[in-house]
């Protein structure tokens, strides 16, 4: 069986073997015919084709529009993505010994220091350009711009300002991200000298947003059952395919039973009442001690905040404003009373037993905001816990604390 | 006259004042280490820079105590900060001004800044109850160099700092500063005390070429830093950062490059807010200091030729 090391070296070896290693996948795609399988064929397919030599690599941050980069048939480099694959790979110790040599302190985000120690040890590939968005975080900007400085290619960061408490952004505001957005759609073709196809991408990733739409309104309502942990996973993946004909069949997978089959919700143990709760924040990718507890607990996740995402249809004919609005209204963007007041109406709609914030190593951005959150959901009178994790460890010193904690907790709910 | 508190010394505090408030750093109100912790007291996660950690407190205590016509006006320019703004906002409604800060320095950004200038102009004079004052009565950072830059003394880069105490921790091992870049330092007081209030347009540009800090853009941050290296002529450069500080750990690295780049000594160490100077932070400072006099020690040595008993060839 190759791992990563194998398939991302550039030699033919390398190539043979990324081929062998993609048919493997494609093979187990096949039997399951799941979203999450092809999903993860795709990913991986469009991924490695970033290492071979001449590939056009876009570093974006994790709220990109990406629609923007499929326009011109690039596949995004999303550093988080990155760092959460290789840490579950056979590259973890060799990328996990290259950050603790790092000149850079310990205590930043987790994703953004793996991210960047990949990048320096050629396990990730280096950037052709870095683009990022003000959401979610300052820490990924300094980043991406320390990247493109380093290897000598553009940094741009779109300015989005943060949204009202109540409401939508001003038409102002919209206008002003989507200057910014068709103005980098234009340099993009500049740079990278490709023929752009927004209108395209766009249709595309309209068809994968009105599959998931339909996806999460249904588990809003109550209809669908989805395992919340595994179905940010796959949403999580599904980044890198937004505006792309894969992404699009592979989000529509979810709309048939046989497609979204690994993804539902655990069947109650015994026949007992399960326990439904709310995710905050990122999950932790490697460690399955969390959620097996909660198992045995007869409990699971029923919804996942980050799982919020391209809900909307967007105009193909003018997409700008669409993706402006997408950036300046996301519900992970905003004050920590705008995300509280969120959660809270989420929380209620599903009428979970109780939220659960994963407080990420290192994430300024969302453990900034637990006090806030933390209070209303108490006045809300909705259990809720904050644990403290790192999402791309296994095991650890934190993870005895957070069982203890996640015990107690289920225990009271 | 009510007090309008201020986080970041970016803030135009003539803008403050022009409103009808005396302005007041709010570094300079912290909470007596010495009192009692209380329990219901606002908590923030230990993964928090000690900068925004004290100032929690210290906004809480100021606001709390003090009248409901006192307010903060929070710079939010990195994450830690805004979330600090989001708490005090949501426990002190009505009194808090988060005020968004742009990373780059284009035109749009000015704009932005200037559009956010004019919100919080608004937002003063709506809720003040004094008339314009001059900012004479303000209280912004005390950090001074103990004794004039030196060129070829130790460039120090920091956070925002209490007190010159670092400054004068140098002084005591024996060491002159060259150069000071904090946002607390003088250099950035002095240059903002001429930005004039003609318009927010010119304000905002002129707030942005000034306050070049770690959380701006890395291009301009660069080219800030070299410029300020160059002109101070250090012998060694000290990053005293302060820990849980994202904008401050990628900054870190970019100075650890150019003084690589200019051959200079280069130490890294974290320190907290109120400074203290620790034993084994005193300890690291004086041993790479005394590293470098230690090399200047070698090279004078006029060591004796290898092979005659008498040190001649």
């Amino acid at each position: 069986m190759p791992g990563m090391a194998d398939v991302t070296a550039n030699s033919l070896s390398a190539a043979l073997i990324r081929g062998a290693f993609l048919a493997q996948t494609r093979w187990k795609a096949m039997q399951a015919r799941t979203a999450r399988r092809y999903m993860e064929l795709h990913a991986l397919s469009a991924s490695l084709d970033l290492f071979k030599p001449g590939a056009v690599v876009p570093w974006v941050s994790y709220l990109f529009p990406t629609e923007l980069l499929a326009s011109y048939g690039l596949t995004p480099m999303i550093p988080e993505i990155g760092s959460a694959t290789l840490t579950g790979s056979d590259l973890r110790e060799a990328v996990e010994a290259a950050a603790a040599r790092m000149p850079l302190a310990r205590d930043v985000c987790s994703y953004h220091r793996i991210a960047l120690a990949a990048v320096e040890n050629n396990m990730l590939p280096a950037p052709s350009m870095c683009l990022g968005t003000t959401p979610l975080c300052l820490g990924k900007e300094c980043l991406l711009e320390m990247l493109a400085v380093k290897h000598g290619v553009p940094f741009r960061d779109i300015r989005v300002p943060l949204p009202p408490d109540d409401g939508e952004a001003s038409p102002a505001v919209v206008a002003d991200v989507a200057d910014q957005l068709r103005a980098l759609h234009d340099d993009i073709g500049r740079w990278t000298g490709r023929k752009p196809d927004l209108g395209k991408a766009m249709r595309l990733s309209n068809r994968a947003s009105a599959a998931w739409g339909r996806v999460m309104s249904d588990r809003l309502a109550g209809r669908l059952e989805m395992n919340g942990r595994k179905t940010f996973a796959t949403v999580f993946l599904g980044q890198l395919l937004w505006g792309t004909e894969a992404g699009a069949k592979d989000f529509e997978r979810l709309l048939t039973e046989r497609g979204r089959g690994d993804l539902m919700a655990p069947t109650p143990l015994n026949g007992g009442k399960q326990r439904r709760l709310l995710w905050l924040h990122t999950v932790p990718h490697h460690d399955k001690e969390l959620f097996n507890l909660l198992e045995q607990k007869n409990a699971y996740v029923v919804f996942e905040e980050m799982g919020q995402m391209h809900l909307e249809i967007i105009d193909p004919d003018n997409p700008f404003p669409g993706l402006a609005r997408r950036l300046t209204d996301h519900t992970l963007w905003g004050t920590s009373t705008r995300r509280a007041q969120l959660n809270v109406a989420l929380a209620k709609r599903l009428k979970v037993d109780g939220a659960i914030h994963f407080n990420h190593w290192g994430c300024r951005h969302g453990l900034g905001s637990v006090p806030v959150v933390r209070d209303a959901f108490v006045e809300a009178g909705i259990p809720f816990l904050a644990i403290d994790g790192d999402a791309l460890a296994r095991g650890g010193p934190s993870q005895e604390k957070s069982l203890q904690q996640m015990e107690s907790f289920l225990e009271l709910v | 006259m009510a007090n309008a508190y201020y986080t970041c010394n970016l803030l135009p505090i003539q803008l403050l004042a022009s409103a009808g408030y005396s302005p007041v750093w709010l570094g300079n109100r912290l909470v007596d280490p010495n009192q009692p912790a209380r329990r219901e007291a606002l908590a923030v996660h230990p993964m928090t820079c000690p900068y925004v950690t004290q100032l929690v407190a210290a906004a809480e205590q100021t606001l709390a105590n003090g009248p409901t016509e006192d307010c903060l006006v929070v710079a939010g320019g990195c994450d830690a900060m805004r979330r600090l703004g989001d708490l005090l906002l949501a426990s002190f409604p009505g009194q808090v001004f988060v005020l968004s800060m742009p990373r780059s320095g284009d035109t749009g950004a000015q704009r932005f800044l200037a559009d956010e200038l004019r919100s919080l102009e608004r937002w003063l004079t709506g809720r003040a109850t004094g008339t314009a004052e001059s900012a004479a009565g303000a209280e912004p950072p005390t950090v001074d160099y103990p004794r004039g830059p030196s060129p070829g003394g130790v460039f120090v880069v920091a956070g925002p700092l209490s007190d010159a105490s670092f400054l004068d921790l140098l002084g005591e091992l024996g060491v002159a500063v060259s150069g000071l870049e904090s946002c607390t330092s003088p250099d950035r007081r002095q240059a903002l005390a001429g930005v004039a209030e003609a318009d927010f347009s010119s304000l905002a540009a002129e707030l942005l070429r000034v306050g070049v800090c770690p959380r701006r853009s890395t291009r301009l941050r660069r080219e800030h830093l070299r410029g300020r290296l160059d002109a101070a002529a250090p012998s060694s450069v000290i990053y005293a950062r302060q820990s849980f500080c994202d904008p401050g750990a990628y900054d870190a690295v970019l100075v650890a490059q150019l003084a690589q780049e200019r051959g200079l000594p280069y130490l890294e160490v974290e320190i907290g807010f109120p400074f203290e100077a620790s034993g084994p932070l005193r300890t690291r400072v004086e041993a790479f200091l005394e590293s470098q006099l230690l090399d200047d020690d070698l090279l004078d040595w006029d060591l004796p030729a290898v092979g005659t008993a008498d040190g001649k060839e």
